[in-house]
């Protein structure tokens, strides 16, 4: 077992982090709930590689994930950072021992738990008998009135990421910045997390943090880093990548940068503009600089892209759209939990298994050092049924990276895949694992363009729903994330009470497709930021970075894009 | 998180208007500070929306937990927190200090002055302000052996404005001698060689001072001895972790022979490492009953742990990158980054070795070393934000006594520097003064009564009986301080209440600055930069 170490920094990042732990929460619960599909049962995965098993101090036993979560100050909503498992206990905790003289107390107006905290908090109490896992079927009509409710309150109400949280998080893994005195609305460029951080400790309490999470690991495989990098956060991902590089020298960290759709919106103003084209452009090169692998996630309107054909998203909700991104991150990291059986032997349930550092390595060390890699995503991905299975699964992954080229061919591209749960080929059943892998492997044998190489896993498992898992399913999809050939008219989405699990398919993609995204970077970093009289460059000064900074930052973005078109020497005479 | 400072959402104003804004501002931020100070304070207990409790008497600490959007109120903040940054104190007067500037000034300000003849006035008396401070501060000789008394008081008077007295007492000894621990003649003091460690128990009073290091990790290894005399300590930063698939490309071996024969190449590598602590142990070990101990930074495999183990030695894994500093000047010897040339000479000494285990925490005490250039204060309370609270604390602590050492110099307390620099201000500065600016030397020197002000203030004391019972005590010639029972003057020297030097110094210098820069807006600074509308 080689375990995993998650960070999430950032707020859409927690909205990300926070659906994704559902679903690991959901599977363990699943895993020991004897009325569960087996299929949850013998998944082959070994959740030790993302958990970690602890003790409070009356010696209750505890398993939580080892992540550390970093966010605003008052991010939290009615969660405490500190979690609920290891609570000291209220009473002892407002006598103040310290001082003899005067107390006044301040207490910030409660943050009420809306109806699903409410069940989920109130049914721990109660202590009841089986594990309740939110997947509930319809057999009993009063608690689905209740679930329905629930689910109501929550696509409604959503306002922070913890509101949606059915996960027991350990006390060192939430941390929040205080002492910025930002608006968050506002906290959205390189130069305010920079200026606002800095002289800070937060650096070094963070890092303390992850500390406590690896010095626990036998033999960590690298960290799985969400950042929201659509402003002050990315300056602060800086720092911790810094010193994991540092401190962990030999950890791979495979970096997802997510944004939420709201951030790519085109400011107005001239001035907004400049300096959203000058954050993307830095953010991305500090962040890359210091990563093994990184991967752009977060469409500019998830709802009208092809990767939601079969989802229901509303853009404006950061809940629904950081579902969708979440189900395909833990598609991803499946394989690196999946227990290795050697070059020849396969599990019934599992293949594929490959660590951080492996798909690092397939994907950027080959010929070609591209170490900007693409999310691609079929969600729920098709079954093998019918004549031209192939040609759909290829179809389906859609990508969830922006900015990047449709239908080019590149000869040299590499790609790691990832299915699991697929449904057919014999109706209503789960895909064999070595169906899947025929398949996968047919469906390349007909496709015009192919990769140079691909890797593929494959699990039987397929995701979960959650019961707090946002209606996101378009009306064909079916209880299993089978794709109905007639919609179910009643309602235009669909949600947890309808959804028990879909099958999924995920794709990393190391590919010239995104090219325009580096360029567009490059070339707003020259107009903006290096040009002579640039519009940006009083900007990007004062964010710290000087012009022989920003020409560095030049320098290597042209050599990503290098890398991937030799073609293209893209000018840079441009100042 | 519970106090917000005044209405965040600034337009631009005319000039006057913005003015006001800006004085606005500074008295709300000093309203929420004020009763924070001094031994006679109101503890805050701040409870967020979640339920999570701060408990904090100081400054800093209350700034940083407020969630201030005002940007008059962050520029006093930012000040304020640079300043216990630079000096490690001194927080609250800060803030008391520049609102009252700004409150000072606001009266002649209403009666037509412009703002700029009060700066300048500032600028005079803050000169004056910091000359006499040379002539009235104590000055306190350090030689070789720093005069202890002093800095207990110094650390005492600090201690007793955050904590209650008999552990601010218990505390004083604590901080005064690990300063003195890790003091080297002739070399600045680095704080960060007091490890500052805490456990959850029931009491507070358990906090103490540990000659060593504790460390929040033990030993990965059930056969790994929990307690361990005459120790042999190495200090490493050397990789026992089996690395292959990092380094090489672990995936495209054209077969599983291959792929077995370089697993098998690296596993020997990190085994040859560990066999070469395991000799050195064995050199040093042999014919004596000593143990040996190795703390590393970087990681340490379960194979690794065998060997180790099997050998009886100790070993811990993933040590902070500091621990790496204070270990070898707590026990001796010296950091290896590498184990090809090791030789005893290397290996640090600690009498007694220890793990303590809390739950999943786990404790490992160093302790019984020979000359400790390093140590650890320890402390226990029973609940995060007690902790939280008593660390802020010992922090101020150990700032005031290096400070001490530092300035060589220690200011009066209780009010009495205070009281004196405003009358020296008032009754020689000013009349050398031309013109209007003499105002704005007026209101600096009355702005420095904030201080025994609010003092008296919080003790529940009539401020202007005081203010007129010490100024006039310090005109008969005495050098007097405010007794906070009572509300007479005392003197600080007998009371043994001494403030920092750098500290005083420090908020007479930025106070004045960033109060001009309040006065002379021509346009109010807008919240933040951008100015898009919350969706
Ligand atoms: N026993 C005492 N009697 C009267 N005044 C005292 C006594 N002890 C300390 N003081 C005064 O209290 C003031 C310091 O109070 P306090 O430590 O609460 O605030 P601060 O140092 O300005 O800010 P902070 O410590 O919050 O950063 C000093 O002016 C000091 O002289
Ligand atoms: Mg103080």
């Amino acid at each position: 077992m080689r375990e995993l170490v998650t960070l999430q920094v950032g707020s859409f990042a927690n909205f990300v982090g926070s659906h994704f732990w559902n679903f690991q929460d959901e599977l363990n619960g699943l895993a020991e709930d004897p009325y569960a599909d087996p299929v949850f049962k013998n998944q082959s995965l070994n959740m030790d590689v993302l958990y970690r098993s602890g003790e409070t101090h009356q010696g209750t036993l505890t398993y939580t994930p080892r992540l550390v979560s970093v966010d605003l100050q008052g991010s939290l909503g009615s969660m405490s950072s500190r979690g609920t498992l290891y609570d000291e206990g209220s009473s002892a905790s407002s006598n103040i021992l310290t001082w003899g003289g005067n107390v006044s107390t301040h207490a910030a107006e409660p943050h009420k738990k809306n109806l699903f905290l409410q069940s989920l908090y109130g049914e721990e109490q109660e202590n009841s008998l089986t594990f309740e896992n939110g997947v509930t079927g319809g057999e009993n009509p009063r608690t689905e009135i209740h679930d329905r409710d629930k689910v109501e309150s929550l696509e409604n109400g959503v306002q922070y990421w913890t509101d949606f949280s059915k996960v027991e998080y350990h006390p060192q893994s939430l941390y929040e910045l205080s002492g910025l005195w930002v608006d968050p609305q506002k906290f959205d460029n390189y130069g305010i997390g920079r200026e606002s951080l800095s002289g800070g400790l937060q650096g070094e309490e963070i890092s303390e943090r992850l500390r406590f999470f690896v010095e626990e690991c036998d033999h960590i495989q690298g960290f799985q880093f969400i950042v929201d990098d659509s402003g002050g956060f990315s300056p602060l991902a800086v720092d911790v990548l810094e010193s994991i590089a540092d401190e962990y020298t030999n950890a791979p960290v495979l970096l997802y940068a997510v944004r939420g759709p709201g951030s790519s919106v085109d400011p107005r103003s001239q001035k907004q503009r400049v300096s959203r084209k000058l954050h993307d452009a830095v953010s991305f090169s500090r962040l890359s600089s210091l990563c093994k692998l990184i991967v752009p996630v977060g469409l500019p309107s998830l709802s009208r892209s092809k990767a939601s054909t079969f989802l229901w998203i509303n853009d404006e909700k950061p809940y629904h759209c950081s579902a969708a991104y979440a189900a395909t991150l833990h598609s991803l990291s499946l394989p690196f939990r999946m227990e290795p059986l050697g070059p020849t032997a396969d599990s019934s349930y599992a293949s594929g298994a490959v660590t951080v550092n492996e798909v690092v390595e397939i994907l950027s060390g080959q010929t070609r050092q591209n170490m900007v890699a693409i999310l691609d995503a079929a969600m729920p991905a098709p079954s093998l049924i019918g004549n031209q299975v192939e040609q759909t699964l290829l179809r389906h992954l859609q990508p969830l990276t922006p900015e990047i080229a449709k239908d080019i061919e590149d000869l040299q591209s590499v790609e790691s895949i990832s299915v699991h749960g697929a449904l057919g080929p014999a109706r209503g059943q789960r895909a064999s694992v070595s169906e899947v892998k025929d398949m996968v492997h047919a469906a390349y044998e007909h496709a015009t363009t192919r990769p140079m190489f691909c890797h593929l896993s494959v699990a039987q498992c397929p995701l979960p729903i959650p019961l707090p898992f946002p209606s996101i399913f378009g009306n064909r999809v079916g209880q299993h994330g089978e794709l109905l050939s007639t919609p179910i008219i009643d309602s235009p989405s669909r949600g947890s009470l309808d959804v028990h699990s879909i099958p999924m398919a995920a794709r990393l993609r190391s590919s010239s497709a995104v090219l325009p995204f580096l360029e567009n970077r490059l070339g707003s970093l020259r107009s903006f930021g290096i040009a002579r009289g640039a519009p940006g460059a009083e900007l990007v000064r004062s964010w710290g970075f000087a012009k022989d900074e920003l020409e560095d930052m030049g320098e290597v973005l042209s050599k990503m894009i290098t890398t991937l078109d030799p073609r293209s020497q893209m000018s840079s005479d441009s100042d | 998180m519970s106090l917000r400072v005044l209405n965040p959402n600034a337009e631009v104003l005319n000039k006057s208007a913005a003015l006001h804004m800006n004085i606005n501002a500074a008295k709300g931020l000093q309203d929420v500070l004020k009763t924070n100070l001094g031994p006679k304070g109101t503890i805050k207990m701040l409870v967020g929306g979640a339920g999570d409790i701060k408990l904090t008497k100081d400054g800093n600490t209350l700034l940083k937990e407020m969630q201030i959007q005002n940007p008059t109120a962050i520029m006093i903040a930012r000040t304020a927190v640079a300043q216990d940054d630079i000096s490690g104190d001194g927080t609250t007067s800060t803030v008391l200090f520049i609102g009252e500037l700004m409150k000072q000034s606001e009266r002649y300000i209403d009666e037509g002055m412009h703002p700029r003849v009060l700066v300048d006035g500032f600028e005079i008396a803050k000169r004056a302000t910091l000359q006499f401070i040379e002539k009235f501060k104590t000055p306190v000789v350090m030689g070789n052996e720093p005069d202890k008394e002093i800095l207990k008081m110094v650390a005492r008077t600090t201690l007793r404005t955050k904590l209650y007295e008999a552990l601010a007492d218990q505390l004083t000894d604590i901080v005064v001698n690990s300063v003195l621990c890790i003091r080297k003649p002739e070399e600045s003091i680095d704080l960060f060689m007091v490890e500052i460690m805490h456990m959850r128990h029931k009491f507070d009073v358990d906090t103490r001072l540990v000659e060593g290091l504790v460390l929040d990790h033990g030993s990965r290894h059930p056969d790994m001895k929990r307690w361990a005399e005459n120790c042999y300590i190495l200090t490493s930063n050397v990789s026992l972790e089996y690395e292959k698939s990092e380094v090489n490309s672990g995936f495209f071996y054209s077969n599983a022979e291959q792929r077995e024969a370089m697993v098998l190449a690296e596993r020997r590598q990190v085994d040859e490492r560990v066999r070469k602590i395991i000799e050195l142990k064995n050199k040093v070990c042999s014919g004596n009953d000593n143990n040996f101990v190795v703390i590393n930074q970087k990681g340490i495999d379960p194979p690794s742990l065998d060997l180790l183990a099997r050998a009886g030695i100790i070993a811990l894994r993933r040590a902070k990158r500091r621990n790496m500093e204070r270990l070898v000047l707590a026990c001796g010897g010296e950091a290896v980054n590498s184990v090809d040339d090791l030789t005893p000479d290397c290996l640090g000494w600690a009498g007694l070795v220890y793990e303590h285990v809390l739950g999943e925490e786990k404790y490992t005490f160093i302790e019984n070393v020979k000359n400790p250039h390093s140590c650890t204060i320890l402390i226990k309370g029973p609940n995060d934000h007690t902790i939280a609270q008593i660390k802020d604390a010992v922090r101020d602590g150990l700032r005031a006594v290096k400070n001490t050492i530092e300035d060589e110099a220690v200011i009066l307390g209780a009010g009495a520097f205070e009281v004196a620099a405003r009358q020296h201000l008032v009754n020689e500065v000013k009349k050398t003064v031309q013109g209007r600016a003499q105002l704005g030397v007026e209101a600096f020197a009355d702005a420095l009564l904030v201080v025994p002000k609010t003092l008296a203030e919080n003790s529940g004391l009539d401020t202007q009986d005081v203010i007129i019972a010490l100024t006039g005590e310090h005109d008969r010639g005495n050098v007097v301080g405010l007794n906070h029972h009572t509300g007479e003057p005392i003197d600080p020297q007998m009371e043994g209440i001494f403030d920092n030097y750098s500290v005083k110094r420090q908020i007479i210098n930025s106070g004045p600055v960033i109060a001009s820069q309040l006065l002379l807006v021509d346009e109010v600074i807008r919240a933040g930069r951008n100015m898009r509308k919350p969706t």
